[in-house]
């Protein structure tokens, strides 16, 4: 890694001034900033620490919604008995991902953001599209963990666990600058696909920092599941939330696509209908339909299937198959 | 299953490791905790891909960097993503850094050599064994030939303690540390590279954070930090970063196996044709593969091919070649067992060339419980369950070590030994069988390893440690409560010791007794010094360290994830000494064995030779949730044996008790590890349009 500045935020307005100021990369949690550095793909010369900003790490329910500042960690999501309660496919999500360590220190705004995992862009050795490069090695590599909706030209699948189960549950992404105030944006229409930005994968303006995340309501039901190659400390090959909100089934994927993956196919079958087997299956096949695997990946279509029926079937409380 | 105790062995004991508190506490020092002042830094320059030539390295701006006194490159061209072409020396971790940084390195990339199915030389192609025509007579006789080729991958070594050197030159004489399962080795290389004579280096390894077989000599690490030592007369310090430690300081190599089994209807194995190719570096060997083993298979012609692959170099790495052997041969004797519609246990039995073994498979069927096994692929519902089976055992003879013991007069006993302890449990194994035998607490004891200074010990490699040391402990405790008893005696004015008995830290005589300490302060000088190079009586008859095996798992036919629920581990270790260590090796050697067979595996970019999974995140290791209860028995034999071999055996029947498993649960076999989702969803599918 090379030599940068460190400096430690005490105040949202500071942070927000030195950050708007575009010298300063910003950190959280740091799981995913210090990796990237480490492997020198970015070579920051100043890293602005917000960890410290206890006024964003909260889970608040309010009269017409619940928030949480972006300073959360996955661990305290996972501590929230009201989460659990009341948003369990968010909850699940978070309480899951990675390993107790990293999930108390990862936070809901660096989950958001974190790059992608795809082991080309990951390495300093592979100057991919997605770096400046030529090529996506993706294409004609080793691409078995890489996108089978919405790819091109850079497959890259949306690394976060949260972010399907805040989509599914309609959630909102509140966003400050000091250029611009506070906005609230939709959290489906945060993340963007390659084909129409390249380089990053959200519509984060430079200086522009994560407020906090809310949901309008709780739904009706809802579940996350996640599929995975190994039961600790990996990232899921397939996962599903479902919720079921008043006006229907909402399905969103994850690890799938550069973005989290809405299914309307999936949604279209749902619409507002009572959960059987039958129809958890026909969502799940449903959910497939438009894959289009690369060479090593069609396996994944088969996950989402299954992802999606288990998952309808949790939210509905009917019994899903596990080891014990 | 019975053990016949005597008072000449130690075993029987559930005390923690030795340096358990320095272990948990963090005050244990491994070689990457020397700093020694002024000390130096250095690092290679490594390639970034396969098969590449540098082209343009900004070599000047390196050098330029702030605490950067040298950077070299020593050579154009490479084979391997990792490979050395030159070194960077500097003041600073930092400095080291940010001159790799400048160098701003471009390479050209030939098309990389990376798939083993690929390179090697097809079966029909390949030379064939002397006794070829032989065996294919065999398999000309045969009720029935069994075939089916197997494929096993590349597994990283990935120390969690990193290769690691710290050296002093000090003109004429030099100090190191260094991450060894061969101090002897490490320190006599760092002597020669040096200009030293041995004796002019003293070498220390105290701890180490996994050897495997990856850290024999002083490698690269040991190498530049002598060079840079020497050069500037200051300590430097040389220590692998994880994707260094993932690219280049070896790895299990990866295997196709194509066997060709005839046998005869009533399940007996006959004889057949066994081709493997081991996919090994860019140049050189090493990838062995050891099959056919255990079973008896009758008349086998083997062929092998090394196959050249332009990525990291094959190193030994615990049990080389046998996890990967035992993978194919267990998927193939539960295909034989269907073939001739038998039991794959009772087939076993049937082929099985260790008698000892035999009783092992019927013990720990039980253990698993067996009888519940369905039908392949007959279990019901979407998670099926299925058992599967795995064995192993492990040869080595007796070696030389040498062993001291020290009685000092306040009872302090020092037991000295050069041998390393990798993690094993050595240090506390040793010191057991002395103080056990000498009938004395652990208080009384302090066991010192780990230090060219001390009396030597063999490498640890082909797990020969405890059986090499054992019997010189025995030994050389046996001498020196004698001479302590003779104190005593000729205190009471006996004839002799004949009659003393030392018992719980007292010395026992007809009508009197002594407490150990009062008995030590007897002698006249500061202590008594044993030194023990031989076996003596204690030079038992080995067991083979015979293994066996059993996996209980659960396959989510409809995600392909594999759950492994249980492994039954029958392990026969000889004289047991410790248990605490036995199943600390037993169970570590499964969790091992399961990463490697559903998880590990070194990815080549096909384009660039590039490992893309040179970390530990995207390089996937078993973590807790996905280690199973593991049942460790410690086999005793009716006989009186030796301590014996116990590092490497256990970690052989892993991947072939797993697959067989996998195969029972699900009804078709998976050929192929890593054992991942994707495979066992293509095996399902396959199988059904086949049906
Ligand atoms: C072994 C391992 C396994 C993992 N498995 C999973 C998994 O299964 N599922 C999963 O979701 N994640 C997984 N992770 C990733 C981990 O959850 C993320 O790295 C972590 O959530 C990032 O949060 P952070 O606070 O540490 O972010 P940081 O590393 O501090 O930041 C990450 C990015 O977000 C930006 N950022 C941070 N906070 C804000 C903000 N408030 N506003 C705007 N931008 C911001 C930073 O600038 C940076 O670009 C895993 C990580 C590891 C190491
Ligand atoms: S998928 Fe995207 S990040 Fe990965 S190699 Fe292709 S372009 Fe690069």
């Amino acid at each position: 890694m090379n030599s940068f500045d460190y400096h430690v935020a005490e105040e949202l307005s500071a942070a927000l001034a030195e950050y708007g100021a575009g010298q300063a990369t910003l950190k959280a949690g740091g799981m995913d900033v210090l990796d990237l550095i480490k492997e020198r793909l970015i070579e920051p010369e100043v890293v602005l620490s917000i960890d410290r900003l206890d006024q964003l790490r909260y889970i608040r329910e309010e009269q017409e919604a619940v928030r949480i500042g972006s300073l959360t960690t996955l661990a305290d999501i996972g501590r929230s008995e009201l989460l659990a309660r009341k948003f369990n496919a968010f909850h699940s999500a978070a309480a899951h991902a990675a390993t107790p360590q990293i999930r108390e220190r990862a936070t809901v705004g660096g989950n958001l953001c974190q790059r992608p995992r795809c082991w080309f862009f990951r390495n300093r050795e592979l100057h991919c599209l997605k770096k400046g490069g030529a090529t996506c090695f993706a294409v004609e590599g080793e691409n078995r963990y890489h996108a089978i909706f919405g790819g091109g030209p850079c497959y890259i699948v949306h690394p976060s666990n949260i972010a399907p189960a805040l989509i599914a549950l309609d959630g909102s992404i509140t966003i400050a600058s000091v250029e611009s105030g506070n906005r609230e944006v939709k959290a489906e229409d945060f993340f963007v696909l390659p084909e129409d930005s390249l380089y990053a994968e959200n519509i984060l303006k430079e200086g522009e920092i994560i407020l906090e995340i809310s949901f309008p309501m709780a739904p009706l039901r809802s579940a996350t599941i996640e599929l995975r190659e190994k039961q600790s400390f990996d990232w899921p090959l397939v996962l599903a939330s479902v919720a079921r909100l008043k006006k229907g089934w909402h399905v969103c994927l994850g690890a799938v696509a550069p973005i989290p993956w809405i299914s309307q196919s999936a949604m279209d079958v749902l619409g507002n209908k009572e959960i059987t087997l039958e129809l958890a299956t026909v969502a799940g096949e449903a959910a497939a339909i438009d894959a289009d695997p690369l060479e090593e990946n069609e396996y994944k279509v088969q996950l989402v299937k299954v992802a999606v029926r288990r998952a309808l079937m949790a939210a509905a409380g009917l019994e899903v198959p596990s080891w014990n | 299953m019975s053990y016949r105790n005597d008072n000449r062995v130690a075993l029987e004991n559930d005390e923690p490791r030795l340096e358990i508190r320095e272990k948990v506490t963090g005050s244990a020092k491994y070689t990457t905790d020397y700093y020694l002042p002024n000390m130096l830094w250095a690092c290679y320059i490594r390639c970034d891909f396969g098969d590449a030539r540098l082209r343009s390295a900004d070599v000047e701006s390196a050098r330029s960097i702030h605490d950067v006194l040298e950077v070299e490159l020593e050579k154009k061209s490479a084979r391997y993503h990792g490979d050395r072409i030159g070194y960077i020396c500097a003041e600073s971790r930092q400095a080291l850094e940010q001159a790799i940084a400048a160098l701003k390195m471009k390479f050209a990339a030939s098309w990389p050599r990376t798939m083993l199915e690929e390179e090697r030389t097809a079966l029909e192609d390949l030379e064939p064994a002397e006794n070829d025509v032989q065996a294919e007579n065999v398999i000309d006789t045969c009720d029935l030939v069994v075939q089916g080729e197997f494929q096993t991958q590349v597994q990283t070594h990935c120390c969690l303690e990193p290769h690691s050197c710290v050296v002093h030159f000090r003109g004429d004489s030099a100090v190191a540390y260094g991450s060894t399962q061969s101090n002897v080795a490490f320190r006599d290389d760092l002597a020669r590279e040096l200009g030293l004579r041995p004796d002019q280096v003293e070498f220390h390894c105290e701890h180490v954070g996994g050897g495997f077989g990856s850290k024999f000599g002083m490698d690269n690490e040991g190498r530049l930090a002598a060079q840079i030592s020497k050069k500037y007369q200051r300590p430097c310090r040389v220590v692998c970063n994880r994707k260094e430690e993932m690219l280049d300081t070896g790895n299990r190599p990866g295997s196709l196996q194509h066997m060709r089994i005839g046998l005869t209807r009533d399940g007996k194995i006959r004889g057949g044709k066994i081709a493997t190719w081991g996919s090994v570096g860019p140049t050189g060997g090493g990838g062995g593969v050891s099959n056919p083993s255990r079973y008896d298979f009758g008349t086998i012609a083997k062929v092998h091919q090394d196959v050249h692959i332009d990525g990291g170099f094959p190193r030994a790495m615990r049990a080389p070649g046998h996890p990967q052997a035992m993978f194919a041969i267990e998927l193939m004797m539960d295909q034989m067992a269907v073939e001739v519609n038998m039991d794959p246990l009772e087939f076993r039995q049937l082929n099985e060339t260790s008698e000892l073994r035999k009783e092992m498979l019927r013990v720990g069927a039980e253990q698993i419980g067996w009888s519940e096994r369905q039908p392949n692929g007959l279990s019901p519902g979407p998670i099926k369950r299925g058992f599967g089976i795995g064995v192993a055992d492990w040869g080595n003879r007796p070696g030389t070590a040498a062993i001291g013991v020290n009685v000092y007069r306040n009872g302090t006993v020092e037991v000295l030994s050069g041998a390393q302890d990798i993690g094993t449990g050595y240090r506390t194994m040793i010191g057991d069988v002395v103080r056990t035998y000498m009938g004395l607490p652990r208080n009384a004891l302090v066991v010192k390893v780990g230090s060219s200074d001390l009396p030597p010990g063999p490498a640890s490699g082909g797990s020969v440690t405890s059986r090499f040391t054992a019997p010189k402990a025995f030994l050389a405790a046996e001498k020196a409560r004698n001479r302590i008893l003779e104190l005593v005696a000729k205190e009471w004015k006996l004839n002799d010791a004949s009659g003393l008995n030392l018992e719980d830290g007292r010395i026992i005589g007809q009508d009197q007794s002594i407490q150990w300490k009062d008995a030590c302060q007897l002698m006249t000088g500061d202590r008594i010094a044993i030194l023990s190079d031989e076996d003596g009586a204690f030079g038992k008859d080995p067991t083979g360290s015979e293994a066996v095996q059993f996996a209980e798992v659960a396959v989510d036919v409809e995600t392909g994830i594999i759950h492994v629920k249980k492994i039954v581990a029958l392990q026969n270790v000889g004289l047991p000494v410790n248990r605490n260590t036995i199943e600390n090796q037993i169970c570590g050697a499964v969790i091992q064995g399961l990463s490697f067979c559903l998880f590990e595996e070194r990815v080549l970019n096909n384009q660039t030779g590039t490992m893309v999974n040179a970390n530990m995140d995207m390089y996937k290791i078993a973590g807790p949730v996905d280690v199973p209860e593991i049942v460790p028995i410690i086999w005793r034999e009716q006989r009186e044996v030796a301590v014996n071999s116990l590092g490497e055996p256990p970690v052989v029947p892993v991947p072939g008790a797993i697959a067989t498993a996998v195969a029972n649960a699900i009804g078709v076999q998976v050929r192929s590890m890593p054992l991942t989702p994707r495979k066992i969803l293509t095996a399902l599918s396959e199988k059904e349009a086949k049906s």
